[in-house]
């Protein structure tokens, strides 16, 4: 054949080489070099805004866990693979993550579709999957490889629900979601926590992550004569409702997802988001030392930037990842086991994490009730809006 | 109903916007029959330049728009100048292709300039509101519709009543005529570049302004919206492109008002199918106007093809067959497992598009057909996998046959278009017909591929099971290429009307062509299906069909080897430039658009 194709063959084998280069040195131990974590995730491609939160996450971990002494006197250093989100890229990916004895663990990918393409070759190769943004209800169930410190939607969505109906009074509500694997689940949790507190669901909108005009979908809302508006959106798309909905004259309560809570929702939204609630996992003032030296050493990494709700998934990712090598070692077997026995972690997003081994995820999400007061996210003093 | 009055209102507001990206594509459209798919990144760049003297520059408005339109048309001459005036005379296929790969790179490019995170773009007029039915509009909205307007206006009278007008009509009538007659083709196409790109950039600022918003995925979007409104209104038609904007955007809000928000783009591409069935040439093209595409078949122009010995073949077969055996690691296997599962929707592709002359865009939809066929039989039937592939095949056959034959009548890039729809309509289906698909959930835990109660579940044998199947598909292909049927279907695509003259049924054998592409397609989705476990509505989406046809245009048109070696350039390029970690789709983008430019008729030519 071609030539394109001997020299893709002839790289592909050399990077084979070099693989097995780089085991024979690991096998030495060598104490110098880092531990290694592969991480699948969007660099390219529509999501790669994620990719770069993530980023920002897992470098502020990284300071602070070096500045601590490292895994137990070792580096801890990440391998970020671009996969755009992408099923086709998350499988090779997960196959080069998988047949690299270097790489102890992994974390990732962003959206269901590449993540849970890519369980199992992460299954079968005995290597563990961290998934910490994968709400999918079902992505744990890919096998015991598969860990998740993504918030439970089962468990977001009645804070939310609780926050609208029985804190904010609201019993009439239009619920408008991303019509998404996540957008879809939540919006089923919510409803039905909704109506347990005792609120009616007027009407529901799902919309997709591309739509960027909602005003007849306003409208329809409008004529749904809601007394609150529930967003399940992330900070771009949630943004654009609020304002078009001032623009088409809606006035009612908003309460958004948690997924909106960045500096960007704000940024986007203008005027139109102020008096928004927001569920959240934590907030700035919060008094908990984890997330004072979470956002303080984010906003001196980053020139003051303040983080969002993908930064501190990320950062928490990698503490507890650290805190899983450090029981576990770099056998991948063992660092599965090491996800058993992990306890209490500090985290921004449940304070402490200990994993539920019979669902291989967290409980007990942090609850924070926050409202957008002269451009900025506050605690909800309980008055209304 | 104050409500209907509110619908009406929302639709003619968002079909203004797309009517600022539709009259760009028009104008472009008009001249050299080509569909832009650089236009939506123009847009993204002018954005981004709006953004810089906006937030940086802190510029007045009049000024912005000035900055916007003079950048972007800079970057329309310079894409005009080296990414197309070079392959004009090379087959019709080619400038799309590149338009495609200078999409990839100007979108890169703004990524890694700007960043991936959406930026607030303030608008710059002031904040007052009007009230009109139950809701607002602003001096935006009046702006937006103000710029859409004028300027179709101006385009209309320029190329009615201007002498560089008339030279631009010429040239799209027939260019070698008007060259013979003295017009200076090169400064039309750089006439029209230039406004288009300075229209498309300006459109970009003011829809950022409106949404507050900008971000790099805006392009695509605002690409695949503007070619439906500007084909409703007519390819190439200015003035049309406006009322099929504001007909797109009526269309969408009624049909979010009677069915709600997630059908929103299914009535949007249900109207263009729709259109394009029974208007070809969009609603308000004259009746005098000539045929939208030339009689016979210069869009693919026949090449000599490469010649590939037949032992040269069965080596490299033998050589990718025995390749498992070395020391390779599964990443090269799972990469080029990903090649084979390409190489076979390739096959797909290139024998509607190649051999018969049917460039689909919305080939994706077969391999999602394919694939929830197989997955449902397999899960809810318990159908063996073997099978339950070989059903996903046969189901996508059937129904990619059948929705596609609507568009049987069509020729040219209206078929890409049609096609282009079908796509999307078939994946907003799927989206939204839960009770059979989980809609957005999705399919989760399918089982793993097996043939006869063994699992092939090891990268070797999931390896060679596609292999093999890829090359028993090629090689039937071969062989039907090689048959009477393949002559006739080359026949259609080369000259149809000399072909009817001779007897054959065009649609009948449009449907053969389709039937057994059809199956390649929908196999190499079922096979994915079952080798991801989990796939939902966006597992195959309308970059996979993008993707397809780069293949098959970078391979040689028809050409079955090309399909395969295609394949697996495209996959096999991202994955060696991964070491350039974010540069490396700018780089894929790049080496495309020299491929493009140094072999248009593809690396092993048409067949």
């Amino acid at each position: 054949m071609s030539n394109i194709d001997r020299r893709t063959l002839v790289k592909g084998s050399l990077a084979a080489m070099m693989a097995g280069a780089a085991v024979s040195r690991g096998a030495l131990a060598d104490t110098s070099e880092p531990i290694l974590l592969g991480v699948s995730g969007p660099l390219t491609g529509p999501n790669a805004q994620y990719g770069t939160q993530w980023k920002q996450g897992f470098d502020l971990a990284l300071d602070e866990i070096m500045a601590a002494g490292g895994i137990n006197g070792r580096k801890l250093a990440y391998q970020f693979e671009d996969s755009q989100s992408d099923p086709r890229q998350s499988v090779a990916i997960a196959q080069k993550f998988v047949s690299n004895p270097a790489i102890v663990l992994e974390l990732g990918d962003f959206s269901s579709p590449a993540s849970m393409a890519a369980s199992p070759i992460y299954q079968r190769g005995g290597l563990v999957q961290f998934g910490f943004t994968n709400s999918h209800p079902d992505f744990t169930k890919g096998g015991d490889f598969m860990w998740s410190t993504s918030v439970s939607q089962a468990d977001e969505q009645p804070l939310l629900a609780a926050y609208a109906v029985k804190r904010l009074g609201l019993k009439k509500l239009a619920v408008l979601h991303l019509n998404t694997d996540w957008g879809r689940t939540s919006r089923d949790y919510f409803v039905n926590a909704a109506k347990e507190y005792g609120a009616e669901i007027v009407v529901t909108e799902g919309y997709i992550a591309e739509e960027r005009d909602f005003r007849s979908t306003l409208v329809r809302v409008r004529d749904a004569n809601p007394d609150g508006l529930i967003l399940i959106s992330y900070y771009s798309d949630g943004a654009l409702i609020a304002r078009q909905a001032r623009q088409v004259g809606l006035k009612q309560v908003m309460c958004a997802a948690s997924s909106v809570y960045s500096p960007k929702f704000i940024e986007l939204g203008g005027e139109a988001v102020e008096d928004v609630h927001v569920g959240t996992r934590y907030f700035p003032e919060d008094t908990r030392p984890e997330v004072q030296k979470f956002i303080a050493g984010f906003k001196k990494k980053y020139n003051g930037q303040e983080p969002d709700a993908f930064n501190a998934y990320a950062y928490d990712a990698m503490n507890m990842a650290a805190a899983v090598v450090k029981i576990g070692g770099t056998d991948r077997k063992a660092i599965r086991d090491a996800f058993t026995k992990v306890k209490d972690v500090p985290s921004v997003i449940f304070g402490t994490a200990t994993f539920d081994v019979a669902t291989r995820r967290v409980k007990g999400a942090m609850n924070a009730e926050l409202v957008v007061r002269k451009g900025q996210f506050a605690l909800w003093d309980g008055k209304p809006t | 109903m104050s409500s209907w009055l509110d619908y009406t209102i929302n639709g003619l507001i968002v079909g203004n916007v797309y009517a600022l990206v539709a009259v760009g594509l028009a104008l472009i459209f008009g001249v050299s029959r080509l569909i832009n798919f650089a236009q939506g990144s123009i847009y993204l760049v002018g954005a981004y330049i709006g953004w810089v003297a906006v937030v940086q520059l802190h510029t007045p408005l009049p000024l912005t728009i000035i900055v916007v339109a003079v950048a972007a048309a800079i970057v329309g001459l310079i894409i005009e100048r080296f990414g197309l005036r070079p392959l004009q005379n090379s087959v019709r296929i080619a400038p799309l292709l590149a338009t495609i790969g200078i999409s990839f790179v100007l979108d890169q490019l703004v990524m890694l300039t700007f960043s991936p995170n959406p930026r607030a773009l303030p608008s710059q007029l002031p904040d007052v509101r009007f009230q009109v039915g139950g809701g607002t509009i602003g001096p935006l909205d009046l702006l937006i519709a103000g710029v859409g307007l004028t300027s179709a206006f101006l385009l209309f009278v320029f190329l009615r009543y201007s002498k560089l007008g008339w030279a631009v009509r010429a040239a799209s009538q027939d260019r070698d005529a008007a060259m013979q007659m003295g017009v200076d083709v090169n400064r039309v196409n750089q006439a029209v570049f230039g406004i288009a790109a300075a229209l498309g950039g300006v459109s970009g600022m003011l829809v950022g302004m409106y949404y507050n918003q900008i971000d790099t995925a805006m392009s695509l979007q605002a690409t695949l919206k503007g070619v439906v409104a500007e084909v409703v209104g007519g390819a190439g038609n200015v003035p049309g492109a406006v009322i099929g904007s504001l007909l797109l955007g009526l269309v969408e809000s009624y049909g979010v008002a009677v069915f709600g928000t997630s059908y929103r783009n299914l009535f949007a591409f249900l109207l263009l199918v729709v259109v394009l069935v029974l208007r070809p040439n969009g609603l308000f093209a004259s009746a005098r106007q000539a045929p939208p595409e030339p009689l016979t078949g210069t869009f693919i122009a026949p090449s000599r093809p490469v010649r590939i010995p037949h032992w040269a073949l069965a080596v490299a077969a033998a050589g990718f067959a025995l390749l498992p055996l070395f020391p390779v690691s599964f990443y090269v296997l799972q990469t080029l497992i990903n090649a084979w599962l390409l190489g076979m929707l390739a096959l797909s592709l290139t024998l509607v598009a190649g051999t018969m002359g049917q460039v689909s865009l919305g080939h994706a939809a077969l391999l999602a057909i394919g694939a929830y066929t197989s997955a449902l039989l397999s899960l809810t039937l318990n159908v063996p996998v073997g099978l339950a592939v070989i059903g996903g095949g046969l189901m996508s056959a059937a129904l990619g046959t059948l929705l596609i034959s609507p568009s049987f009548r069509l020729r040219g890039h209206y078929v890409s278009i049609a096609t282009l729809a079908i796509g999307e309509i078939v994946s907003l289906v799927i989206l939204n017909w839960e009770s059979v698909t989980r809609g957005p959930i999705g399919i989760s835990g399918i089982p793993p591929l097996s043939l006869f109660g063994y699992d092939l579940i090891s990268p070797t044998s999931i390896y060679w099971f596609s292999f093999a199947v890829m090359v028993v598909l090629a090689l039937l292909q071969g062989r039907l290429l090689g048959s009477h049927l393949g002559r006739s279907f080359r026949a259609i695509r080369d000259d149809d009307i000399a072909a009817r003259a001779y007897g054959l049924s065009l649609n009948r054998y449009k449907s053969l062509a389709f039937i057994f592409g059809g199956f390649a397609a929908g196999v190499s989705g079922g096979i994915a299906a079952h080798l991801y476990s989990y796939i939902n509505h966006e597992t195959f989406n309308t970059q996979q069909s993008i993707l397809a046809l780069t293949v098959v245009i970078l391979g040689g048109l028809g050409n079955v080897v090309g399909a395969m070696l295609g394949a697996v350039a495209l996959v096999g390029l991202p994955e060696v430039f991964r070491v350039a970690a974010e540069y490396r789709i700018l780089i894929y983008g790049i080496v495309l658009l020299l491929l493009v430019r140094f072999r248009p008729q593809g690396l092993l030519g048409t067949m």
